[in-house]
């Protein structure tokens, strides 16, 4: 598992709909912070990137320090955005993949409105056993 | 590190700009610098006149026709660097004084300071001082001694533009010939340059020839420099290649890179105006190379001293702005995400400053906001490590620039660069319902922790940075934003810090950006009812109908038709006239608001609004009424509110409120401020379109006497004076009172009369109107039980809320407005209504119990009047004289002899608390005087009755004769309407059941039922009159007729004189006589009793019979005298009185309306009292005479009966 791992979501609206410290290291409330921001500012690059190319996964877009940004971007423009410091690619690309499944299946709920917030709790076991499981 | 570095920048002649002297006022420095700064670049054909050739210029390509010289000016100077060998381009080679003459008088002082100022820079060329505004004297002393200080002679801006342009030039010239002595003295004497890389500190021996080999190769990189500062870059070019193959042979990686990087500016500058995709590849190839070179001159062992890190980055960054462009944007996403990451082998901190500044500018320039402001927040993160408020403030300006990245920004920098929420807004309240994916949108990055990271910086930084309204501003975005997400404690010190910011900004300050509390629109207030206003409409009299929802209903299916686009509301304002809004404000944190002032916000400048201020606790919401007065016509609206709270002034736009609520209820947003205080839900307002209409006159109403209820028994008459005054400016000319609510009938009279005479009614003038009202009967439903009153037992009955009747009173003013504003259209001011609600309470008063018939029996005395029966033509005018004379409580006449009198019984009881007295009155409205007899008129004739009290809780009885309501026989103004009945006694006609007739007999009995009149009184001023009308009519119902309608005969009995029957019917006046014993004249005993009769003596008598009717009447009559047992004591064996006469059977014939006498004489044996009594049998009845006894068939003998007589004997038995 990685050291450090922060996976996000971001709605089409570029809105995070969805948060996760998924790393092992201690949590810092400041890194958090950062890690926000490094993933907010690869938006920009995201935004260009995913027009460019067929592949759904953009593997890494950005980097910061050790700090890499992978990127995995749905048909309906929905962003996971992982920021990690591990080099694990094909595991990052498998996490997404299952994630986009779990998300599918929230979208499928007719009483999300698509681009809010996900609350559900499930989710968000799922989303760190991946973690666990891929990173 | 340098910043705003760029491939030209090799071409730049630096030069230091200075102030010098007094200190030169701001805004004047500003104005010098700016005129200054236009001529960065200088047409090498514009300098050719100050440009003389001393000997052969080195620069032979010079091109003189297309070239120039770019200035690159350094406000307040610069450090000399330790790298100015390796790029000439970073000397300062020029040095400009500025000085502003008024504030330096002595030009020698200013002399000496800009000497002692240019000594710091010795890489100068050349000096110039500029002064400007000189005085007079400072203008002829200063002419000719000194060469370094120019004045700028007082002109227009024109002109010294001009004067300025012309000293640039000469400056540009004189600088291009010091380049040319630089160069030849370069070529031929040769330097020695040396970079900080370079050993300093022991100069092997080997390393000094390598020195002297690498030295020709720096030398014509630096020839080359200069070539490119005097703007030949193809001579620069030449060096530059020399340069090239000279460093690399030599081994100098470091100045090999330094002269690739100059051919590169040459090439630039060169071809400066064609960019084809050639040179591009060129430009970034050589570029490429430049960048690995200074990497590889990296000597690790040098690192800890000097770095070329810089100079790699440098040039990235160099080639990053070269290429910034859209399309290249991967590539140059690229090139600055290595330069970032050389950040970490910088060694210098403002170094990292100045690399992070850069990349954030470039990423902007490549509109990629959001890393632009990443790396901002990092450059601000760097200023906040120093500790001074420079940096703070720095980095406050950064932070701040950031803002619109994390949508954080304040409202006065977004307002022109986002209408968009406007619009949003406007088609939210017009659709009404909105897509929801474009209400996500709405709320475009929701990034709530880094927003409130960077809201926090800023609010740091500017805290640190001394500048409290930018700390406002951020504590209270942070505020109101991010509240549910900040902890109670955390709230406390942003409403703290906002406290401590607004301490130091001078008081009134005003902000862009709103705090707390949420404002949102509660509701307009329609007019209250006394100021309504409604259309005129000019072509009816009735201007006010068919304009406004009359009656009670909000809803009337014919205004319906009519308004059809009623879903936007409109409001009508008047000048001059206070009106309401509500607004709902919500403090949802968790400490006490205090809001100093807040009112509506009006930009439209015609509506004067009234602060008011507010206290709201912890979590709570409240319904404020903010009032104004608009000032002028037209329209008004009303975006938000301006409050005054935590020390600064902001206003609040509704708009944002409502976005943010339907944000919250999609659950896009945190949280909804009002829900979360404990507020309803919001009804759907919309604003309504708001116009200001000119004055209009305002009615006001006050009812004399206190505002409070009039409080009334039932009943009870009272006249209620309504005063009205003329409140506003313009004059009242029309008015009209109408009725409207419940109990309208109690409501007797208006005075419209006295209304209309006012008008036109002017300003402040007043009207006093009387409005008669008469107490309504309460029923159950619209009264309770009065609950306070509980002493007296029983609670009592009052009239409910809002069930008194309500005077409508619509007015308005001229036809046109006084101001002649309107001549464009024909609109009419519109009007007015005023509800006037007649405040009546009404009490439960004397209640009426029953209604009771009673008969009682009074024989009649015998004497020698006659008593006086006689229903002549003025019968009931000498009856009701006698009456009158009369004080008894039942009003009869003693003597009448009544058979069956009937009186009207009526219980009342009191159930109040208060003595009623009451007072029973008849009105006769006297038909007789058709015929000229009595003279009564419709005044009310009060029998004399003594007034019965009825004390509270009490009941009491009132007894009403029925006696005086006996038709006469001859009521032809009754009946002379039916010609049938014209030859028919009395009112047989009613038998006849005639519907006709009928009809004359109800009249007749709801005549004689208004007739009595049951009149209270109580206290001092209330008096009123009992509604008994039903309840007497159904007393009298069933003897109605036996009221009306008088015997067909009536008897009479009278002492006879001397056994003579007198001949004539007692006169009235005898009668009346015969009443008063004292004035009998007489033979007769005085002694004796009136009307008694000895015994033991011949007593002659006469029996009276009065025909009542119209036709003769013959019957045969018998008299009979009864004993007190009842009897007979005429006849049988027993007969105690003997008779002379004939008392049985007499055959009599009584002409119509006349009388019959009969006489006989009793003699008495035995004194005591006796009843005389006459019947009559009457032949050949007519259907009348049936009809009147009641009987069924024609052969049934007709029976009349006279009332019983006393007679009293007196004597020894």
């Amino acid at each position: 598992m990685a050291n450090t791992a922060c996976f996000i979501i971001v709605s089409r609206n570029d809105i995070p709909i969805y948060e996760a410290e998924v790393g092992s290291a201690i949590k810092k409330e400041e890194a958090a912070q950062q890690h926000q921001f490094i993933l907010h500012a690869a938006l920009d690059i995201v935004e260009d990137l995913a027009w460019t190319t067929s592949a759904m996964f953009l593997k890494a877009v950005d980097k910061f320090n050790d700090l890499v940004v992978s990127v995995y971007v749905t048909a309906g423009h929905t962003r996971f955005m992982l920021l990690h410091d591990s080099r694990n690619e094909d595991g990052i690309k498998s996490f997404f993949q299952e994630v986009q499944e779990l998300y599918i299946k929230i979208l499928l709920n007719p009483l999300y409105l698509p681009g809010s917030r996900i609350t559900s709790s499930h989710f968000d076991t799922k989303v760190r056993a991946l973690a666990r499981k891929y990173l | 590190m340098e910043p705003d570095v760029s491939i030209e920048t090799g071409s730049m002649i630096r030069i230091a700009v200075l102030p010098v002297g007094g200190s030169i006022p701001h805004p004047r420095f500003r104005s010098y610098v700016e005129m200054l700064g236009r001529h960065t670049r200088i047409d090498l054909s514009s300098i050719s006149s100050f440009y003389s050739e001393h000997q052969k210029s080195p620069f032979t390509h010079q091109p003189w026709e297309t070239g120039s010289l770019r200035f690159k000016f350094m406000l307040g100077g610069a450090p000399p660097s330790a790298w100015e060998d390796f790029q000439s381009c970073r000397k300062i080679l020029a040095v400009i004084g500025l000085c502003h003459c008024p504030a330096s008088p002595d030009l020698d002082l200013v002399a000496d300071q800009f000497a002692t100022a240019c000594k710091a820079y010795t890489s100068a060329l050349a000096k110039r001082c500029f002064a400007f505004f000189p005085t007079d004297s400072q203008l002829e002393e200063g002419d000719n001694k000194r060469e370094n200080i120019l004045l700028f002679p007082p002109s227009d801006q024109k002109t010294q533009e001009f004067h300025m342009l012309t000293m640039m030039q000469d400056l540009a010239a004189s600088l291009l010939m010091e380049f040319e002595k630089w160069v030849l003295r370069a070529e031929s004497a040769g330097t020695i340059l040396k970079t900080p890389l370079d050993s300093q500190s022991s100069l092997g021996s080997e390393e000094f020839i390598k020195a002297k080999k690498r030295r020709l190769a720096r030398a014509q990189k630096t020839i080359g420099d200069y070539c490119m500062l005097a703007g030949s870059p193809i001579d620069a070019n030449a060096h530059y290649s020399t340069a090239i193959e000279l460093a690399r042979l030599t081994g100098d990686i470091f100045w090999h890179a330094g002269a690739m990087e100059g051919s590169v500016c040459a090439l630039l500058v060169d071809r400066m105006d064609h960019k084809d995709p050639l040179l591009e590849e060129e430009v970034k190839y050589r570029y490429y190379n430049v960048i690995q070179l200074y990497r590889r001159s990296y000597l690790q062992d040098n690192a800890q001293r000097v770095s070329t890190v810089s100079f790699e980055l440098e040039a990235t960054l160099k080639l990053a702005r070269y290429l910034c462009r859209r399309e290249l944007a991967k590539e140059v996403v690229d090139l600055l995400m290595s330069a970032a990451d050389g950040a970490k082998s910088l060694i210098d901190a403002s170094d990292r400053l100045i690399l992070y500044v850069e990349i954030a500018r470039l990423f902007g320039t490549l509109g990629y906001q959001r890393k632009a402001a990443f790396f901002s927040r990092q450059v601000a993160q760097l200023y906040l490590q120093q500790d001074n408020a420079c940096a703070a403030m720095s980095a406050m300006q950064v932070l701040t620039m950031t803002s619109n990245a994390y949508h954080v920004q304040s409202r006065r920098n977004c307002q022109k660069m986002c209408p968009s929420p406007q619009d949003l807004g406007a088609s939210h309240a017009d659709g009404g319902k909105m897509h929801p994916l474009s209400i996500v949108s709405l709320f475009e990055s929701q990034w709530s922790t880094i927003q409130m990271v960077v809201l926090r910086e800023i609010l740091m930084s500017s805290v640190r940075a001394g500048d409290p309204l930018a700390a406002w501003s951020a504590a209270a975005r942070l505020l109101r934003s991010f509240y549910p997400l900040i902890t109670p404690a955390g709230q406390s010190g942003l409403a703290s810090s906002l406290a401590n910011s607004a301490e130091r900004l001078p008081s009134g300050t005003r902000c862009a950006d709103p705090a707390l509390p949420f404002i949102r629109l509660h509701s307009f207030p329609l007019h209250p009812s006394q100021t309504d206003i409604i259309k005129r409409n000019p072509q009816k009299k009735e201007w006010w109908t068919g304009s406004a929802p009359s009656g009670p209903f909000i809803y009337t299916p014919f205004s319906k038709g009519a308004i059809s686009d009623c879903n936007k509301q409109e409001l009508t304002w008047i000048v001059g006239e206070p009106v309401q809004v509500l607004v709902e404000l919500a403090n949802p944190c968790s400490f006490d608001l205090m809001v100093e002032s807040i009112y509506l916000s009006v930009h439209s400048g015609n509506f004067d609004a009234f602060p008011v201020s507010v206290s709201l606790p912890p979590n709570t919401s409240k319904v404020i009424l903010l009032s104004g007065i608009p000032t002028k016509v037209g329209a008004v609206s009303i975006p938000g509110c301006i409050v005054h709270c935590f020390g600064v002034i902001t206003e609040h736009l509704f708009r944002d409120v409502d976005n943010l609520l339907l944000g919250a209820s999609q659950g896009l947003v945190l949280s909804d401020p009002f829900r979360c205080c404990g507020s309803t839900k919001p009804k759907n307002m919309s604003t309504p379109n708001i116009s200001v209409v000119p004055p209009l006159p305002l009615l006001v109403s006050h009812v004399v006497g206190g505002n409070g209820s009039t409080i009334l028994y039932e009943g009870e008459i009272r006249d209620i004076w309504t005063s009205l005054t003329n409140a506003g400016t313009v004059p009242i000319e029309q008015a009209h009172i109408a009725l409207s609510g419940k109990n309208q009938d109690s409501v007797i009279s208006i005075a419209h009369d006295v209304l209309l005479s006012s008008l036109p009614l002017k300003p402040g003038g007043e009207v006093t109107i009387p409005v008669t009202v008469k107490a309504w009967q309460l029923s159950l439903t619209d009264s309770e039980f009065d609950a306070s009153k509980s002493s007296s037992g029983s609670a009592r009955r009052i009239s409910k809320e809002g069930s008194s009747p309500l005077l409508v009173i619509y007015y308005a003013g001229p036809w046109t407005s006084p101001d002649e504003s309107n001549g464009s259209g024909n609109s009419v001011p519109p009007g007015r209504r005023l509800v006037v609600p007649l405040n009546v309470c009404v009490l439960q008063g004397l209640r009426f119990v029953r209604a009771r018939l009673l008969s009682m029996e009074f024989p009649a005395r015998v004497s020698e009047a006659l008593p006086k029966q006689i229903y002549g033509e003025n019968g009931i005018t000498e009856e009701l004289k006698s009456v009158n004379q009369n004080d008894s409580l039942v009003k009869i006449d003693p003597y009448r002899g009544s058979w069956g009198l009937r009186l009207l019984e009526l219980e009342l009881s009191n159930p109040t608390d208060v003595v009623f007295e009451v007072n029973v009155s008849m009105q006769l409205d006297s038909q007789q005087t058709e015929h000229g007899m009595a003279n009564f008129s419709n005044e009310d004739i009060d029998f004399g009755y003594r007034k019965t009290r009825i004390d509270r809780d009490y009941s009491a009885r009132v007894l009403i004769p029925m006696e005086h309501f006996k038709l006469p026989v001859l009521d032809a103004s009754f009946f002379s309407k039916d010609a049938q009945v014209n030859n028919i006694v009395g009112n047989k006609v009613f038998s006849t059941a005639e519907r006709n007739a009928k009809a004359e007999l109800n009249a007749s009995i709801n005549n004689l039922i208004s007739k009595i009149k049951v009149k209270w009184h109580s206290g001092r001023n209330s008096s009123g009159e009992l509604n008994i009308k039903d309840a007497t009519q159904a007393a009298l119902q069933a003897s109605i007729m036996d009221i009306l309608l008088p015997d067909p005969l009536t008897f009479g009995f009278r002492l006879g004189e001397n056994g003579t029957a007198s001949e004539n019917i007692v006169s009235p006046e005898v009668s009346s006589i015969s009443d008063n014993p004292t004035g009998q004249p007489g033979s007769r005993n005085v002694a004796l009793d009136k009307g008694s009769v000895l015994a033991h003596e011949m007593t002659h008598m006469e029996v009276i019979i009065r025909n009542n009717t119209k036709e003769r009447i013959k019957m045969s009559l018998n008299v009979s005298c009864r004993d007190v047992a009842g009897e007979n004591c005429i006849e049988g064996n027993k007969a105690t009185v003997l008779w002379a006469g004939t008392l049985s059977d007499i055959s009599l014939e009584a002409p119509p309306l006349q009388d019959v006498t009969h006489s006989f004489a009793l003699y008495f044996l035995v004194p005591g009292d006796y009843t005389l009594l006459a019947a009559a049998v009457i032949n050949d009845a007519t259907e009348v005479l049936r009809a009147r006894a009641k009987s069924d068939s024609s052969d049934e003998p007709i029976f009349c009966r006279g009332s019983p007589f006393h007679v009293h004997v007196v004597g020894t038995a």
